[in-house]
């Protein structure tokens, strides 16, 4: 037996989980419907893929979410987990799904996924027979993502740095490293059966003020990590961040670097995909103001050409959406890319190159450090402070990067901390920027660019 | 001046710490960030510690007050007479009036107190605190 199915026994052998039969999963993925893999329905670009998030505690109530879904037309599913699944509180999970499902009221804010286990779940996933997206946070995902592939979810979001960074203050992150590992390892040996697994990272981070560069380099590295364990399906993913063409900017830089360093260190075989979110910072309190942001982020993802858009609802402000509000912005999402036509194919060299030469100087940065291993690599850029993620609650984050808007409402670097970015590429960025005089000012001007859409 | 700052208690809301951060620089003072998810023992013994000037407490879901009980009872068992207790941000769950809020929390031992109050007021309250006692 090989180490990794030592390992995944001892992972899936868990008192809150299914008992696993390797076998029977491994043949129900070799026999599974292609329409349930998003990496088949990406290989067709034949349109932007649009899905929502969405997750409520009880089999019933995510079968509900997910007919009204399917009323919309929808593309891809997704499948929100809970916050106690996300922190390996299965016990607690257990707790509260009894409690939802005794009173009709919702104790979770997401699906409880190990505790319903997979042999129940993947009754729900082939019926719809659409592509699942699994949405979670979890720093240890690998109870979780083994219950997700064996009900039928092709498609695993998060990495290593993505589900660390914006949302825990020290869970360690060399674990985390790991924990990933075996994330992709799982997900490659089940790619060779069917259509491929896709993996997704997720671009946003802390949705505040985070500079492109940053946002590249990281959806670089954990694409490179999973290629490195075999996946051969990945998306990339960043966020509307208040310049469309700092987005356009982004989306050109991004893939263009993507296909070449997978390329480079052995994924030329590997489908690359782009994903784009939109606003992931504080909405407006009211819901038409609402509807208006969301129509335009979705304007834009059709600009930066994107194979998926994952959306918000004009309930954004106030807490998770009801079903008829979530599906509604489905609908109102894939009406308006299909009225969109004849988008105009937009470059701006200067900004291109200056944004190319920021990502393949941290890239370098990373690559020569001298650890042995990649993963080790970006563990020790991310300590020496070379990554920094600008609002970051953890410990290891070096938080020195401060970064402004400029009267474009690009995100512009004013302090670079110790990121190797070269003298002309931080001297481009200063010069975009009017700052104020006083340094309170200036701080004014950042809490007012943090709530652009506000 | 020495500041330890932090949010205190389960709370991961980090934008206004970091903003808190690098604000308490500009007008340069030297700040020790405990950042957020921040227990009261972790505060006293930054202080103590960093022998700190200013204590500064930031909350933001409002859990703050069953955290900052304790503090008259570390406050003296550290002999932490001359730092200055400051606790600030959205400091009950709900609606509540400052009128009952500052005194409740003045009576916990901190020194000046800020519910729902802009940060650079708030800063430039602190400053003028420091200028008076000084």
């Amino acid at each position: 037996m090989s180490l990794l199915q030592k390992e995944r026994d001892v992972i899936t052998r868990n008192e809150y989980a299914d008992s696993f039969d390797f076998d029977e999963i491994e043949d129900f993925i070799r026999n599974a419907n292609k329409e349930m893999f998003i990496s088949h329905h990406f290989k067709k670009r034949d349109r932007i893929l649009v899905q929502p998030r969405g997750g409520f505690p009880t089999y019933k109530k995510m079968f509900e979410l997910y007919e009204e879904f399917m009323k919309a037309d929808i593309d891809v599913l997704p499948l929100t987990i809970d916050s106690n699944t996300r922190l390996n509180d299965y016990a607690m999970a257990k707790k509260m799904l009894t409690l939802s499902e005794e009173n009709e009221m919702d104790m979770l804010n997401g699906y409880p996924l190990v505790n319903h286990g997979y042999r129940t779940t993947r009754k729900m996933m082939t019926h719809f027979n659409k592509p699942v997206s699994l949405r979670h946070g979890t720093p240890d995902a690998r109870l979780l993502v083994e219950t997700a592939l064996a009900s039928g979810i092709f498609e695993i979001e998060g990495g290593p740095i993505t589900y660390m960074l914006p949302y825990s203050k020290n869970f360690p992150l060399d674990k985390a490293f790991l924990y990933w590992k075996y994330v992709d390892k799982v997900c490659a040996l089940y790619s060779t059966l069917n259509e491929p697994i896709n993996r997704e990272s997720f671009g946003p981070l802390t949705a505040t003020l985070v500079p492109p560069c940053i946002v590249i380099v990281i959806q670089l590295i954990e694409m490179l990590l999973s290629i490195e364990e075999g996946v051969k399906s990945f998306s990339v993913s960043f966020s509307q961040n208040g310049s469309m063409m700092q987005d356009i900017v982004t989306s050109h830089v991004l893939k263009k670097l993507a296909r070449e360093y997978a390329d480079m260190l052995g994924g030329e075989d590997a489908i690359i995909n782009l994903v784009y979110h939109q606003w992931m910072g504080a909405f407006p309190r009211d819901k038409n103001l609402s509807d208006s942001l969301i129509n335009t982020n979705t304007v834009i993802a059709a600009m930066v050409r994107a194979d998926k858009i994952i959306i918000k609802t004009r309930d954004e402000a106030f807490g998770i959406p009801t079903m008829q509000c979530n599906a509604q912005s489905v609908a109102n999402t894939k009406y308006t890319l299909r009225t969109l036509k004849g988008l105009p194919e937009v470059h701006d060299a200067e900004e291109e190159e200056n944004l190319e030469l920021e990502v393949r100087a941290i890239m370098d940065a990373v690559f020569n450090d001298p650890a042995d291993t990649l993963w080790r690599k970006v563990f020790n850029t991310i300590k020496n402070g070379l990554i920094d993620v600008p609002f970051s609650p953890h410990i290891i984050n070096h938080n020195e990067v401060i970064t402004i808007r400029d009267d474009s409402g690009n995100i512009r670097i004013i302090e670079k901390g110790k990121l190797p970015l070269p003298d002309r590429c931080f001297a481009y960025e200063k010069s975009k920027v009017n700052l104020p005089e006083s340094k309170t000012e200036v701080i004014t001007k950042i809490i007012h660019d943090i709530g652009a859409m506000l | 001046m020495k500041v330890v700052t932090g949010v205190v208690g389960n709370d991961i809301h980090v934008v206004a710490n970091r903003l808190i951060d690098i604000s308490l620089q500009a007008r340069g003072f030297e700040v020790f960030n405990l950042g957020v998810n921040t227990s009261l023992e972790e505060f006293i013994d930054a202080v103590v510690e960093t022998d700190a000037d200013i204590l500064l407490i930031s909350s933001l879901n409002g859990e703050a007050e069953g955290w900052c009980r304790d503090l008259q009872f570390l406050r003296s068992e550290y002999d932490l007479k001359e730092v200055i207790f400051v606790i600030g941000g959205n400091l009950a769950v709900g609606e509540a009036a400052q009128s009952d809020i500052i005194p409740k929390y003045k009576s916990y031992g901190f020194d000046l107190v800020f519910h729902q109050i802009d940060l650079n007021t708030g800063l430039d309250e602190i400053e003028r605190f420091v200028k008076e006692k000084a």
